[in-house]
């Protein structure tokens, strides 16, 4: 279980209060308008910022004294996932060792992490020969062999076309029910993981305005701010 | 404005490039033409080789040690925050832009036979007689100019890293040697063929300093063997003989440089900064102590020398002072205006074949501003008064030709300023523009002046500042009539009157930082 809970983060013009909770091994879409929080909230989980009072805990451990490293995390950003001078397979292995001296285990784990999103027999690809799906599965297939069980995606796959977005999504989900990952990701179309994500929380002015079941969630009687975000997302829902 | 499909004016920037290249064939073939009356010097010489060796080595040595220390200090700086680090950027922006022939002068300032080293040592019994003349000076000299460019240039490299990365590198525990190799070692990598081509080329050309410290025959580059021929020998032959061979030398590696650099785009981002994972490694912060000491040893006392002026500066304004004061400001103006006149002009034309879907043409304009740096400007300046000679006097010749001549100078680092503001005005604002049917000077009055008017004001001031403290060809036409202020420095330190020497050049090396402290602030925007 991730416990988040009265995490005061303060800057002169910004401030947030934060306070979720997801089970392990479960969904947790975060959805708001932009500017409100949603990318500080995973920065402090990840531990890029401290809060200046709350909980922050993860399975009964407490977080906020650990460095990003000693952090149960992995994470993945929308842009530069990869480093442009490493190879497919060599991006993965930064995974398990940042030296990339690799093992003959070692080896086998960054293969079959590659399978597992579907990337078998491009190891040796650089990341300008790869299409911008292909980007975010290295990124993936990395995440995996960390063996780190929170997942946390900063708007993971909003730089692709709808159909692979989906995709994308299903593939996360497949993995986070195969291996017990417990996944947090930030989305501007929450359509995408309606029927994915087993919990929703609406995020705006720094606050989690609502956490609940997804299509509850996003009823716009419960907050004005939720009823101008999807009043804004409705066209394209239909 | 409509223009009927199928009939377009040449663009300002064709016309641009077809001046520039008429221009450099017009000086060769006026000088090959004087040089018909002896054929018998055109063979390659035991002296030229000489100074064909020894040009390339001093340049491939002094391109090595900047860029090591560069690299050295780029690193140190980024890793590093402390009390008087925004002071030590200022020096080395201030070393950047200090004008050769004040560098020359703090140079034997300090390591002199009579100067600081020299005392100090005396003070302390030893009896060693440091001698800057010969390799020891150029080098040093070259040094402390190009290492200081290629600080600022890996510095801004390393800063322009992916936020994303340094947030990967903390949560999967980078160390020191992981965030060397992953983070800041491809970086400096992808800046180093491009800053390695240009040092090498500014020290291959070098002129003022090897002049004044070769301190012996052989020890001379192309540059200043074309300004003996030409001033000393007045044999055009041998100027356009040697004039050749530096140009086929500087075109060869510029080409080659602008083919095999390519870059790859990074996404910017808007995340902020982070604190780097490497910055409390001990063994990383001594070895950060070290460089920035050797950093500081090098740097600070060749810029402390040039205060050493101050004392006479009430006795340099004379004028003399105001008339070569006078003097270059209306050349740097000039030289200013043109050279942002011909780069905006280029960086237009080249935006308008991309526009257009002409890649290998938006290409070639985007190299030619580069490859200006290769013509020998004694070779062009000679060609071109060959072809006025007899029209106007040596004098005029000279005030018509150093603001060319500069501007031409000029033209790569003012591209450099213009050409990213003026695509990404086209990126913004193309379409949008086409759409609406903006064209000709409405569409620079609305699009892109708004875009460009910082950088050009950056690029303005940086090429006064180039022209302003150039000396350069100003060594061929000067005399009582043409003085420039780095002319009448030259001619202080010719009469031994060295410590108004110090003081002339303190006045340019404040008019050179002011002047690039201004164009780096325009051009951050």
């Amino acid at each position: 279980m991730l416990i988040v809970d009265a995490c005061r983060l303060a800057w002169p013009d910004f401030e947030t209060l934060y306070a979720l909770e997801a089970p392990s091994g479960s969904m947790l879409a975060i959805v708001g308008p932009s500017g409100g929080g949603k990318t500080t909230l995973l920065s402090m989980i990840a531990g890029f910022e401290t809060p200046v009072s709350g909980r922050l805990a993860f399975d009964g451990r407490d977080l906020l004294p650990l460095s990003p490293a000693e952090r149960p995390v992995a994470m993945m950003f929308q842009d530069n996932n990869l480093f442009a001078h490493l190879t497919a397979a060599q991006n993965v292995a930064l995974g398990i060792r940042p030296s990339l001296r690799l093992a003959e285990a070692d080896r086998a784990r960054v293969a079959e992490a590659l399978a597992a999103v579907d990337l078998a027999g491009l190891e040796a690809r650089r990341p300008e020969q790869l299409s911008g799906g292909q980007r975010q599965r290295v990124a993936l297939a990395r995440a995996l062999v960390s063996r780190k069980p929170l997942l946390l995606l900063d708007e993971p796959f909003g730089a692709l076309d709808p159909g692979l977005r989906r995709e994308m999504i299903a593939i996360v989900d497949d993995l986070r029910r195969a291996r017990g990952i417990t996944v947090l990701i930030t989305i501007h179309t929450p359509e995408d993981v309606l029927d994915r994500a087993d919990a929703l929380a609406f995020v705006a002015r720094g606050r989690v305005l609502v956490q609940d079941a997804p299509r509850a969630a996003l009823d716009p009687t419960r907050d004005p701010a939720i009823a101008a975000f999807v009043g804004h997302a409705a066209p394209a829902k239909s | 404005m409509r223009r009927a499909p199928g009939r377009r004016l040449p663009h300002p920037g064709a016309l641009v490039a077809l001046a520039l290249a008429v221009l450099a064939a017009a000086a060769f073939g006026a000088l090959i033409a004087a040089a018909q009356d002896r054929p018998s010097v055109l063979a390659l010489d035991a002296y030229l080789r000489r100074i064909l060796v020894f040009s390339l080595a001093q340049a491939a040595l002094s391109t090595v040690l900047s860029l090591a220390l560069g690299a050295a200090l780029a690193l140190a700086l980024a890793r590093r925050r402390f009390p008087g680090r925004g002071l030590a950027l200022a020096a080395l922006g201030a070393a950047a832009v200090m004008p050769a022939i004040v560098v020359v002068f703090s140079v034997v300032a300090v390591y002199g036979r009579s100067g600081w080293l020299a005392v100090g040592l005396e003070a302390t019994g030893l009896t060693l007689r440091p001698d800057p003349f010969g390799w020891p000076g150029i080098l040093l000299a070259h040094v402390f100019l190009n290492a200081a460019l290629a600080t600022r240039v890996y510095l801004d490299a390393l800063s322009r890293a992916p936020a994303e990365h340094w947030r990967l590198a903390a949560i999967l525990g980078f160390g020191a040697r992981a965030t060397f190799a992953h983070l800041d070692r491809p970086i400096l990598m992808r800046e180093t063929p491009g800053l390695a081509g240009l040092v090498f080329l500014l020290c291959f050309t070098s002129f003022a300093i090897v002049l004044t410290l070769g301190g012996g025959p052989g020890k001379a580059t192309l540059e200043v063997a074309i300004f003996s021929a030409l001033r000393v020998e007045l044999d055009f032959a041998r100027a356009a003989m040697l004039a050749g061979v530096q140009l086929a030398i500087c075109l060869s590696l510029t080409l080659v440089l602008h083919w095999a650099v390519t870059r790859a785009p990074v996404v910017p981002t808007e995340r902020l900064p982070i604190a780097r994972p490497d910055a409390g490694d001990p063994r990383l912060r001594r070895l950060d102590r070290a460089v920035l000491a050797l950093g500081g040893a090098l740097v600070l006392p060749i810029l402390a020398a040039t205060l050493e002026g101050a004392a006479a500066l009430p006795r340099v304004f004379d004028r003399d002072l105001a008339h070569a004061a006078t003097t270059s400001v209306a050349i740097a103006l000039v030289s200013a205006v043109l050279a942002c006149a011909m780069a905006i002009a280029l960086a237009g034309a080249a935006q308008a074949a991309r526009s257009r879907r002409r890649g290998r043409l938006a290409a070639a304009y985007d190299v030619l501003p580069a490859l200006v740096l290769a013509i020998p400007p004694f070779a062009l300046t000679a060609g071109l008064f060959l072809l006025l000679r007899g029209r106007v006097g040596p004098t005029q010749a000279g005030f018509l030709l150093l603001p060319l001549v500069n501007a031409i100078g000029a033209l790569p680092f003012a591209y450099r300023f213009l050409a990213p503001a003026l695509a990404t005005s086209a990126e913004r604002h193309g379409r949008l523009a086409a759409l609406l049917g903006l064209t000709g000077l409405r569409r620079i009055a609305i699009v892109d002046w708004p875009v460009l008017r910082r950088p050009l004001a950056g690029a303005f001031a940086f090429a006064a500042a180039l022209s302003f403290g150039d000396f350069g060809i100003v060594a061929l036409f000067g005399g009582t009539e043409l003085r420039t202020v780095p002319y009448l420095l030259y001619e202080r330190l010719g009469a031994y009157r060295l410590d108004e020497a110090a003081a002339i050049g303190l006045l340019l090396v404040a008019a050179a930082f002011a002047l690039s402290a201004f164009a780096t602030r325009m051009a951050r925007c």
